[in-house]
């Protein structure tokens, strides 16, 4: 095989005096870009046209996917009441053991319910195994994701906390549920 | 006497005011403006009933309060005096040099002739080169005092670096003394005064356009700044020779670097660019070379003189703003082969050149 060679044009060492030259030339064009992003987003703000991409977090928020996975919470329904009838599959599918579970029975039409329903979110890890597990559509992983605390008894979210109303989740979580795991409750 | 001692005190005050405000303002400008350079928002969180005024709340009040009140932590081993002192002396020959650069023309009160120049000396040049030259000191004493491996390489670098530049910075300002004749800052801004044909101001660029280049970047360098930033090198040595200093001993070495700024921006208009010198205005008013002629009080034409000369160090200081937020760190050998190798022959001929130029003029 014959061998290929290849004359690199390598460009003047630095400290040639074309080197300098052209060393000055990098620094004003670098100079250059730097003022013209300097003009363009002073420009931004002062028409009220940012043309920085920031999202100042707690004041904007961006829209999240549908598919997007946050803090697992419970479905409140229109009466106030949560969906979950406490069957524990979440409890059972969860691989961290965050969720504890206690069932208790009332008159309503749906008979069972959570008296307690803790979830350990320092142990959670956001995998969306209950969701998937629920048959009620109960548990969801919503787009919420503040869930810093300043004690570990902190991180324990109780029931009354988890509670998310219906009409936040049927915008946000519900239609990649539907369209993933075609659950009942969408029938 | 007593109105001389008044006098003095104020144009001293006026000026410290001038430096500490500059140095304040200037955070913000480096703030905000490496945040638009760079995409980004900046400082903007710190507010007072709501108002943020564009981080400025943030740079000028919650700043210097969080330094002021943050633990000044003096690490076990380090020299306990000189370690004190080193910031002190980083930051008073900064402030100091200012003194001798003019702001202004004489002010006439009454028949009392103030001259805008905080103290009068007439080697003001020399006094400058002096002081920038003790500057080294802070950083050499913070390095060594500090007991810490970094800081002690920081010192070493700055030292290094700070004595190499300061020969091309005096022969670039040997080449302007020498063009002017003068070592008087006041009579080199004068000099200044005069059109080029009626139309040019006769500003120092236009006769050292060499010496300007030479004392921007070696001003650059002698203010530690990136490119020139090697005695932080924040990414190499932490944070250089300040890296055992916290609280209000960090506080006063940030703003050593913002006066000084602030000081290399004073010399260069001063030599450079006509001092306070505005063009077209003369001590009754504007005349213009094609006819015109805008009479105006004695005062008016003093405040815009200032004002021409603040606006002009304001310029330079954003000019280093921006040259610090656009070049990387130079490697360690090309700052040495830059200084000795570029700029000391540069400056050697620049200064060849122009006696020789002189020589010829007068015969």
């Amino acid at each position: 095989m014959a061998t290929r060679t290849v004359t690199v044009q390598r460009p003047a060492p630095m400290d040639a005096p074309q080197g300098v030259v052209r060393s000055g030339a990098a620094v004003l064009k670098g100079m250059w870009i730097a003022s013209r992003h300097f003009w363009r987003n002073f420009w931004g703000f002062v028409r009220g046209k940012p043309t920085v991409f920031t999202v100042q977090y707690p004041e904007e928020r961006l829209q999240q996917p549908p598919a997007f996975r946050g803090m697992p919470v419970l479905v409140q329904m229109e009466n106030g009441k949560e969906r979950c009838v406490a069957c524990g599959l979440c409890e059972w599918a969860c691989p961290t053991d965050c969720i504890t579970i206690y069932p208790a029975e009332t008159d309503d039409e749906i008979e069972r319910y959570p008296r307690v329903f803790d979830i350990d979110m320092s142990r959670c890890m956001f995998c969306g195994l209950c969701e998937e597990a629920c048959p009620e559509e109960a548990i969801v992983m919503s787009h919420r994701v503040e869930i810093a605390a300043f004690s570990r008894r902190g991180t324990v979210w109780h029931k009354e906390d988890l509670l998310v109303p219906l009409r936040e989740l049927e915008t946000t979580r519900f239609p990649h549920i539907r369209r993933t795991y075609e659950s009942p409750a969408a029938e | 006497m007593l109105t001389v001692v008044v006098v003095s005190v104020i144009k001293a005050l006026i000026v410290i005011g001038m430096v500490l405000n500059l140095a304040g303002i200037l955070g913000w400008v480096e703030r905000k403006g490496s945040a638009l350079i760079q995409d980004r928002i900046g400082a903007n969180r710190a507010a007072i009933f709501g108002f943020a005024g564009a981080g400025l709340v943030n740079t000028l009040l919650a700043d210097p309060i969080k330094f002021l009140t943050k633990e000044d932590v003096i690490p076990r081993g380090v020299d306990r005096l000189l370690h004190t002192l080193a910031p002190c002396v980083a930051l008073f020959p900064a402030i100091v040099a200012f003194a001798a650069v003019p702001f202004g023309d004489r002010l006439r009160i009454g028949d009392m002739v103030v001259n805008l120049q905080a103290v009068e000396i007439d080697v003001g040049v020399l006094f400058l080169l002096a002081m920038t030259s003790l500057g080294v000191y802070g950083v050499v004493l913070g390095g060594w005092a500090s007991n810490n491996r970094l800081s002690l390489l920081g010192g070493i670098r700055g030292s290094a670096q700070m004595i190499s530049y300061e020969l091309a910075m005096g022969l670039a300002v040997v080449a302007v003394v020498l063009t002017y004749g003068s070592l008087d800052f006041q009579e080199i801004v004068r000099r200044q005064g005069h059109m080029i044909g009626g139309w040019i101001p006769a500003w120092g660029i236009l006769y050292q356009p060499l010496a300007f280049l030479l004392l921007l970047i070696a001003g650059i360098a002698e203010t530690k700044r990136a490119p020139f930033d090697l005695p932080e090198g924040e990414s190499e040595i932490v944070s250089g020779y300040f890296t055992e200093y916290s609280g209000i001993k960090y506080l006063m070495f940030f703003m050593t670097d913002f006066v000084e700024i602030a000081v290399v921006s004073a010399v260069v208009t001063t030599f450079f660019f006509g001092g306070w010198q505005v063009p077209f205005l003369a001590s009754e008013g504007f005349v213009f070379p094609w006819g015109w002629s805008v009479p105006l009080p004695h005062v008016v034409v003093v405040l815009l003189q200032v004002a021409a000369y603040m606006v002009k160090v304001f310029i330079f200081c954003c000019l280093q703003v921006l040259v610090r937020w656009t070049m990387p760190r130079l490697r360690y050998d090309q700052l040495m082969w830059f200084g000795w190798k570029v700029m000391l022959p540069l400056g050697l001929a620049n200064l060849v050149v122009t006696a020789l130029v002189l020589l010829w003029i007068q015969g």
